[in-house]
């Protein structure tokens, strides 16, 4: 196995990009442990918000009820391919504008699925489950499978590329996916091809995950998809820089990958829609890497979507004030915040007991004070270029925040703020220890509210010249009529009511039509 | 739930701005010994006077701009300047002189366009730029003790008296009477380019003599060879790319294989002496590459080693200054925020940096997000 691993990396040239930077991976220690199925929680807390925030579901439920696994809880209004499912059975204790809490009964009872046991599966029948199943895309930003497929489709996709290129150090969810799970990995890559109607597929993992690469090896042959491997840097999971390294294509912020025919899936994304597919089983649960050096042993769960990030860190011997027995010393300062969701490059700090799995969740990182060390107060930039070496879209960071500071907008344009993917190599290299990432995203919006201003402005300018020309028009007239008597015929008593006669006769004569 | 939190990155990299400073000050510091070993304790005073007003005027300027002083001297980057100052400096100046020196670098050149990062000359080129204009005479006068001119006149370069000697040219008020002052007054090796058409590293070698004998001829060599070996330290630590140094390095040469001929190497030198007679390492690599003033991206890098490269040479050949780092490196200087705009690098996706009309953001974000 591991022979076949060293020859796939010796032989294939690795898929690569310019820029990047390596972090320690630090995975090890979180894949000694397999893919482990968590107990049922208590308490589920299931988001209602998707996409960012930006969609809303509407709740199906009323508080009180008892809900049965796979059982809809939400659905989005006008959009059908927007749903949310009970991950188990039990009773809704409380529904907020955000959130839905269900207390969970420990039993497990479900609904019975049907899956699609037949031979042949047409393409609809896939696009079906996949929006039944409310799979969003498990990669980042959430955004629903089923949808995306559809606008690929239409726009005629050529390649479908499954991203099992997770690239931050400590996540390793796609990789214990693929060892575990490659076969129904590359079973449901198929349907997403199938869907999508692509006409080759590959899967693209980074070169240093062996055992994720010598798993997929049998499964493989028998598909149509190929396997390429990527050079283990950070950002290779990034949607354009993938399908820069992959076919040389760079594909601009302003276009959409679709239009130039590639699909990009998740690996994670793949399964569900396999699941979804073949055991008609909605997304109520993915894989999340729960690491850090805190842990006793972090691994990687199959999770139930609403899990509290809080359980699967107390799962992995993760000791939090109040709740600890005996608080060892390196514990004894972790407060509840120091928790991130997400990978340490992109993820962010949240809460634990209000955190929960959701469909995006990769990862869950206890932190600790030699892998995250308080970043301190920020040094002068001295302009050393490390942020432009690393970084993967080829801007100049260092220029970017000059301009940032001093909100220079035309510089900020022309110098390509907004081709910033937001990765976070800048700051992750930056000596000064400089928050670039914050900056960058301040000046964007920025950019984006003066934009906005500014077309606002030329619509108000616009109208304010419609309505000086209508003034105008208006005054031309009143000069004409002042100019020239009136040659209407004046008001009079007859007049008035001959034309209401004409009118009474018209209307009557419209309803004796109406009749007949 | 609470408020979506934005993501950061909340892993960095260990290393920090003061390791930089302290890794180019670890890897001048050879080069610091080897002029000690060959021209006295001269060198060493200048640092030390030095260092001692920089972080004075640095910290005095901090105070009067009213920002956390220790916060901004642990970035250790005044440290820098002031070596490289000194080590610039010939020994035997007065310390008043270093003093002016190192107060027009720290405070005209540094803190006065708002401190570290915002400086638009290096500090340390231009505090001896300020020094040559000044004091012509003194600055292009090595007083080094007799030893190093003749070493069979039995002074000892790193003697006592020789220590004393120093003291004196550094303190001129300061008379250790019983000693003559031994320092005597040279050049830097180009002028004297009696020396020029052979390394005297080799011809010492080929003659048996010890290579670290002292003498004017060996000791501009390995000073430079020093000074190579702690760029060449740097490039592989990562903390400076190739592309300065290097430009630097093959414009010269390539400057001086053009104009060479062997009749005329006592004007032109040869193009050996030109990289390795003066000052051109310190320059190429611990003074030109300075980030803060030099231009950031590669190609711009280039192009501004070859302008500075060129310049070197121009004016050691054609002009009327001894040596050329200083006017060279800030020449090169008033040219990198050009060079920065001119030479971009294509962003990603676009077709050519300036000419493609950037996307309006609201629109392209929003797009953006759609589809990742």
């Amino acid at each position: 196995m591991l022979s076949q691993a060293v020859r796939w990396l010796t032989e294939g040239r690795l898929a690569s990009f310019s820029g990047g930077i390596r972090p320690p991976k630090q995975t090890q220690r979180t894949l000694r442990s397999r893919v482990m199925a968590t107990p049922i929680p208590e308490r589920l807390i299931m988001p209602l918000t998707i996409y960012r925030k930006q969609e809303r579901l509407t709740p199906a439920v009323r508080i009180g009820e008892a809900v049965r696994k796979y059982q809809c809880l939400a659905t989005h209004l006008q959009d059908p391919d927007l749903i949310l499912h009970a991950p188990t059975s039990g009773m809704i204790t409380a529904i907020t504008r955000d959130v839905l809490e269900i207390q969970s009964d420990g039993l497990d009872q479900a609904l019975i699925l049907c899956g699609n046991t037949t031979e042949k599966i047409t393409q609809a029948d896939i696009l079906q489950s996949i929006g039944r199943a409310g799979i969003v895309g498990q990669g980042g930003a959430g955004y629903p499978t089923v949808k995306k497929i559809r606008l690929a489709a239409s726009a005629g996709v050529k390649v479908l590329i499954v991203n099992a290129a997770e690239c931050e150090p400590f996540v390793c969810c796609d990789e214990a996916l693929i060892r575990e799970f490659a076969d129904q990995v590359v079973k449901g890559a198929e349907y997403l091809m199938q869907a999508s109607a692509a006409d080759a597929g590959v899967i693209a993992i980074e070169s240093d995950k062996h055992e994720a690469i010598a798993a997929i090896q049998e499964p493989l042959k028998a598909s149509s998809l190929t396997l390429r491997l990527l050079a283990a840097k950070y950002p290779a999971g990034d949607e354009r820089i993938l399908i820069k390294s992959l076919t040389g294509q760079e594909i601009p912020d302003s276009a959409n990958p679709a239009e130039r025919g590639i699909l990009v899936q998740n690996a994670g994304t793949a399964k569900a829609v396999f699941d979804a597919v073949k055991l008609g089983q909605p997304s109520i649960s993915r894989i999340v890497t729960v690491a850090g050096a805190p842990l006793k042993t972090p691994k990687n769960f199959s999770a139930l979507l609403g899990t509290p990030v809080s359980d699967l860190l107390s799962w992995c011997g993760f000791e939090h004030e109040g709740h600890s027995e005996e608080p060892s010393a390196h514990l004894q300062h972790t407060d509840h915040l120091k928790i991130i969701v997400g990978g340490p490059l992109t993820g962010r700090r949240a809460d634990m007991f209000c955190e929960s799995v959701q469909q995006t969740t990769t990862c869950v990182i206890a932190t600790d004070k030699i892998n995250f060390p308080a970043s301190g107060p920020e040094h002068a930039c001295i302009r050393c270029g490390f942020c432009a070496e690393a970084c993967p879209v080829r801007l100049l960071p260092q220029q970017l925040l000059l301009h940032s500071r001093n909100f220079d907008e035309h510089n900020l344009n022309s110098h390509g703020l907004h081709s910033c993917i937001e990765c976070g190599a800048c700051a992750y290299v930056c000596p000064s220890k400089i928050p670039l990432v914050q900056h960058f995203r301040q000046s964007k919006e920025i950019l984006r509210d003066s934009a906005a201003e500014r077309s606002e402005s030329q619509l108000r300018q616009a109208r304010y010249r419609h309505w000086q020309t209508r003034q105008g028009r208006t005054a031309r007239r009143q000069v004409k009529q002042a100019a020239e008597p009136e040659r209407e015929t004046p008001f009079s008593r007859e007049n008035a009511r001959s034309e209401i006669a004409e009118a009474v006769a018209r209307v009557k004569e419209k309803k004796s039509g109406k009749r007949q | 739930m609470n408020e979506h939190q934005p993501s950061i990155p909340a892993q960095l990299a260990a290393h920090r701005t003061a390791d930089l400073m302290r890794q180019v000050i670890l890897a001048a510091a050879p080069a610091a010994l080897i002029s000690t070993w060959y021209f006295g304790y001269g060198v060493v005073l200048n640092l030390l006077v030095a260092i001692c007003f920089a972080y004075a005027l640095e910290a005095s300027a901090l105070y009067v701009r009213r920002r956390p002083i220790q916060h901004h001297l642990a970035d250790s980057s005044v440290l820098v300047t002031a070596m490289l100052f000194a080590l610039s400096v010939p020994p035997g100046i007065p310390w008043w002189m270093i003093a002016l020196g190192t107060g027009f670098a720290v405070l005209l050149a540094k803190q006065v366009f708002g401190g570290l990062g915002q400086n638009p000359f290096n500090p340390a080129m231009a505090g001896y730029l300020f020094l040559l204009l000044a004091f012509p005479l003194e600055m292009t006068a090595w007083h080094v003790s007799e030893a190093v001119i003749d070493p069979d006149s039995g002074h000892s370069v790193l003697g006592l008296a020789s220590f004393c000697g120093q003291l004196e040219l550094l303190f001129p008020g300061l008379i250790f009477s019983s000693f003559d002052i031994d320092g005597l007054v040279m050049a830097t090796p180009l002028i004297e380019s009696k020396l020029a058409s052979k390394s005297a590293l080799m011809s010492a070698w080929s003659e048996g003599r010890s290579l670290l004998a002292r003498g004017s001829e060996t000791g501009w060599e390995w000073i430079n060879v020093a000074y190579l070996l702690g760029g060449l330290y740097l490039i592989i630590k990562r903390i400076i790319t190739w592309h300065i140094p290097m430009s630097i390095l093959t414009t010269v040469l390539g400057w001086s294989l053009f104009f060479y001929s062997p009749e005329q190497s006592a004007i032109v030198g040869t193009p050996y002496l030109h990289l390795f007679g003066s000052a051109t390492m310190i320059g190429a690599f611990f003074i030109a590459t300075d980030p803060v003033s030099a231009p950031t991206s590669n190609p711009a890098r280039v192009v501004y080693g070859i302008i500075i490269g060129s310049c070197i040479y121009g004016v050691r050949v054609w002009g009327s200054y001894l040596d050329a780092i200083a006017i060279a490196v800030i020449f090169g200087n008033f040219l990198a925020p050009l060079l920065d705009h001119m030479l971009r690098p294509r962003i990603f996706g676009q077709i050519s940096h300036s000419r493609a009309a950037p996307a309006p953001l609201g629109q392209a974000s929003t797009e953006n997000t759609a589809h990742e």
